[in-house]
């Protein structure tokens, strides 16, 4: 039903580039994805990994500080970044007679960054980056939930263990050596792939990309991941951690690991977690928020992670007069009746995920995202016309089966907020 | 170590040729009911949207019935007439279709996404939710204590607790734009299924309503899919006047709500802004975004990238039929809470006693224009689109027209929108933070007296 085009090349340097056309509207997007995230950062430097993308926006030896928003929101573009556990990525959508500059902003940071990099700048992205730590996650109810789940489904050895965004103490650590390591270490040419969609000729795009990003040098090979990036497949019991926090409501998040993003069982486990929590027919929502009444909100879905484990992720927001002890069983029965899934409520799910799917293409910023992932992942961004083939795999017994195997009390970690005190 | 790429010195490569945007084409049809019919095609990928959507929101209702229609917009999916809620959601998402209702101020849209190849079947139970509501005693319980769980949630979200305050501390008291448009505790613990029953009879008709269907399919079928299924449905309440709107102080005036321990304050500043219908619409965005409209707009620029206090500041008129609140928001780190108010207050001072130079103009015009096919991607966008110039009664050339209005913004005009509908010496402030470390920096800053009350 579905054939988004595109082409596969590789410069000399090892950059991957994918190209795929859609002239319907006069928008292309640029994107970057980066083999780096924070699995990436070494014990005394959590957070870096995202700390060095604010650097990336600072400027490079022919862009100015904050040149690189002023040329792309001129040019009627938007741009922006995330980093990530496994990746780093950089995107921008932009009307497409300006596709060249997205290309040159781009290659010139890649290429020739560090001779722009100051302390004063790298000092003032640390402020920044504090403050979107203090905005995210400490200045909000229930803002720590992501990094105490991580804390208890990975162990200390293991690169998933701490946040993305990192602690404070290591965000002031960070110095213009890192800055300068980092960048020699992971941003090279063969540790990125580069995508762009939309309204572009390939082969006149291409030139540009081979004039631009060609002369950068391939780097060396990518260092081993810190840590013990290999794991049991199973948490080994039921770890948790138990908050009276200043929040509203109780809230419980539960999570367990699962196979990692390029596992075939990771299909089930994104159909499973459709049944479970997506949508107001899920089992979730239909027993803790319609029939029960204990929830006032559920969700469920999954981390695409590759190291060593996935996660499996659902919580329930209980209303005030609910104890977090009953959600917690609450959730853990609908999850662990998975086992029990019947070909109806599959098939909503699928259904619902191929709507998703057809949806998540609209953009080409969003199609151009997909791409970049699947063949940095992967080695194959065709796996973006093959996602609504693969997530049909998942038939009732398969997702019985993945529930049986994954959801019990040997492979579960658990956070509880109870409202109350001052954090 | 590698050897390093050898320095290159280059310029931003010059654009290319542009190639001309066009808003897809709308065909405007009437059914006899008064429903008007807005169809857009958007045949690339097979997925449509189709939006119902009523001319009248929040802004008409007495302050004690506050969250009405956002309650009963949303105990649609409780159930009709023929199925209970449970066997409307299983109907729905087993089409892989999804309605999600949106009430604010002016407007309700009821919007039904699905593919196209199901969209007859998802059409009739769009038409059967909103003709045949049955609003269950039990389940407009659940949807009412879920609406007071989230006004809970609010009070206890700096940001969220940010934004309601500044409503209040903006507009006079009664103002409807002044309380939060889902209803306060007070209100929506009132209401039931009575009152909800009259307000979908009276509001969810036909007369004065719009059906705006965007993506693969043919103006020709959604006329004939819009008879089978909506032909029979009758009345309606139509679009409804201005509401009265005041400011609450008309002068300077800082609220900090303690908040004990916070490590950052969520500041708001803002007064009365400017109507959907001014004249001034189009300059005011120009002239916001050299303000705060955007990264690189001067409050960003200076609070973020010079000063390092926030992850993000930025500003907007909120353009509703009566004039919304034009409103700056931001959470700077706890000790730069005076400073940051500082800055701001003399960022909006400085643009418009000197105004915008004509390069920040010049910036302004061309992000706005450019970014604008950006936003019309999906069919939920250009859906969105249309329903709201349906709602304001844009013009038909709206959408054709809005670059070349945009790009006619000349300094003469944003100077006089800037002196017009930004006045510092109006600006109220509200700061939620700990009130213990910034109430005296905040007095010094000069906006006036500074009241600190608790966290409601």
């Amino acid at each position: 039903m579905l054939e988004i085009p595109f082409e596969r090349e590789t410069l000399g340097n090892g950059l991957r580039v994918v190209l795929s056309t859609d002239r319907t509207v006069p928008v292309v997007a640029v994107n970057l994805w980066y083999g780096v995230g924070s699995r990436n950062e070494r014990r005394g430097r959590t957070g870096f990994a995202h700390l060095f993308e604010h650097m990336m926006f600072q400027g490079s030896v022919n862009v100015a500080k904050s040149q690189h928003f002023e040329l792309v929101e001129r040019a009627g573009g938007s741009v922006n970044a995330s980093t990530w556990f496994d990746r780093t990525n950089y995107y921008q959508t932009i009307p497409s007679h300006h596709l060249e500059l997205a290309l040159w902003l781009e290659s010139d940071r890649m290429g020739w960054m560090l001779p722009a990099m100051t302390q004063e700048k790298l000092d003032n992205q640390r402020d920044v980056v504090k403050n979107e730590r203090r905005w995210r996650y400490e200045n909000r109810p229930y803002g720590d939930w992501d990094e105490r789940l991580q804390a208890l489904a990975f162990p200390p050895s293991h690169p998933y263990h701490h946040p993305v965004i990192g602690s404070m103490d290591d965000i002031d650590a960070a110095t213009l050596e890192d800055v300068e390591d980092f960048f020699r270490t992971f941003y090279i040419p063969n540790n990125a792939v580069l995508t762009v969609c939309g309204d572009c000729d390939p082969d006149e795009t291409l030139r540009m990309i081979e004039r631009y990003f060609g002369r950068i040098p391939r780097g060396n090979a990518i260092p081993p991941l810190p840590g013990q990036p290999d794991l049991p497949s199973r948490i080994g019991g039921t770890v948790r951690r138990d908050l009276v926090a200043s929040v509203p409501l109780p809230r419980v998040y539960m999570a367990s690991r699962i196979p990692p993003f390029s596992d075939d069982l990771f299909t089930v486990a994104e159909v499973a977690s459709a049944v479970l929590g997506i949508g107001r027919a899920s089992r979730l929502y239909r027993s803790l928020v319609r029939e029960r009444r204990l929830a006032k909100d559920v969700g469920a879905y999954v981390y695409p992670l590759l190291t060593g484990s996935g996660l499996f992720l659902s919580w329930a927001t209980g209303y005030s007069n609910v104890e977090t002890e009953e959600l917690e069983t609450a959730l853990a029965t609908e999850t662990e009746g998975l086992a029990q899934a019947v070909a109806g409520e599959v098939d909503r799910a699928l259904a619902m995920a191929e709507t998703r799917v057809v949806k998540g293409l609209e953009g080409a910023g969003r199609r151009a995202d997909l791409l970049s992932m699947y063949e940095l992942y992967f080695g194959d961004p065709g796996r973006v016309n093959s996602e609504i083939e693969r997530l049909r795999s998942a038939t009732p017994d398969r997702v019985g089966d993945f529930a049986r195997t994954h959801f019990h009390d040997e492979n579960r970690a658990v956070v509880t907020y109870t409202p109350g005190g001052d954090s | 170590m590698m050897d390093p790429a050898p320095l290159r010195t280059t310029r931003p490569p010059e654009p290319g040729q542009v190639r001309p945007f066009t808003f897809p084409e709308v065909e405007y049809e009437r059914l006899e009911s008064g429903l008007e019919l807005r169809t857009a095609r958007m045949p690339r990928l097979p997925v449509v949207t189709a939006t119902l959507v009523f001319g009248a929101g929040e802004a008409t209702l007495p302050e004690e019935r506050g969250g009405l229609a956002v309650l009963a917009g949303s105990a649609l999916h409780g159930g009709t007439r023929r199925r209970s809620g449970a066997d409307l959601a299983r109907s729905l998402e087993a089409l892989g279709a999804s309605i999600e209702v949106s009430t604010g101020w002016d407007a309700c849209a009821i919007s039904l996404t699905c593919l196209a190849d199901r969209l007859d079947a998802a059409l009739g139970l769009l038409s059967e939710l909103v003709q045949e509501p049955s609003f269950p005693e039990s389940e407009v319980a659940r949807f009412r204590d879920q609406r007071l769980a989230a006004i809970e949630q609010r009070r206890m979200d700096a940001g969220k607790l940010a934004d309601d305050e500044a409503a209040r501390v903006i507009f006079a008291p009664g103002v409807p734009y002044g309380r939060p448009v889902a209803g306060t505790r007070e209100s929506v613990a009132g209401l039931d299924r009575e009152d909800l029953t009259r307000f979908a009879g009276e509001r969810f008709g036909p007369r004065g309503a719009g059906f705006v269907v965007v993506g693969d399919v043919h103006p020709g079928e959604v006329r004939s899919l819009a008879e089978t299924h909506l032909g029979e449905w009758t009345g309606g309440g139509g679009p409804v006047g201005d509401v009265p709107v005041a400011a609450r102080f008309g002068h300077r005036w800082v609220r900090v709500v303690h908040r004990p321990g916070s490590v950052q304050s969520d500041i708001r500043l803002g007064h009365m802004g400017a109507a959907r219908s001014s004249v001034d619409f189009f300059s005011l965005l120009v002239l916001n975004t050299v303000l705060g409209g955007a990264f690189t707009s001067r409050l960003n620029l200076n609070l973020r990238e010079t000063l390092g206090v926030t992850y993000g500041v930025r500003s907007r008129f909120v353009f509703r039929r009566s004039p919304g609140p034009f409103l700056i928001s931001t959470a700077v780190d706890t000790d730069a809470t005076a400073d940051a108010v500082r800055e701001t207050l003399r960022e909006v001072e400085g643009v418009v006693e000197a105004g915008p130079t004509e390069e920040e103009l010049s910036a302004a015009r061309d992000y706005i224009a450019g970014v604008f096919p950006l936003r019309l991607e999906t069919t939920g966008q250009v859906a969105s689109a249309v329903a709201e110039s349906f709602v304001y009664r844009l013009p038909e050339d709206y959408h054709r027209t809005y670059r070349d209005r945009i790009r006619a913004v000349g300094r003469e005009s944003a100077v006089a929108a800037a002196r017009r509908h930004l006045r510092p010496h109006e600006l109220v402030a509200v700061v939620v933070g700990d009130a213990e470390r910034i109430r005296g920096p905040l007095e010094e800053v000069g906006l006036g007296p500074v009241e600190v009350c608790e966290q409601p």
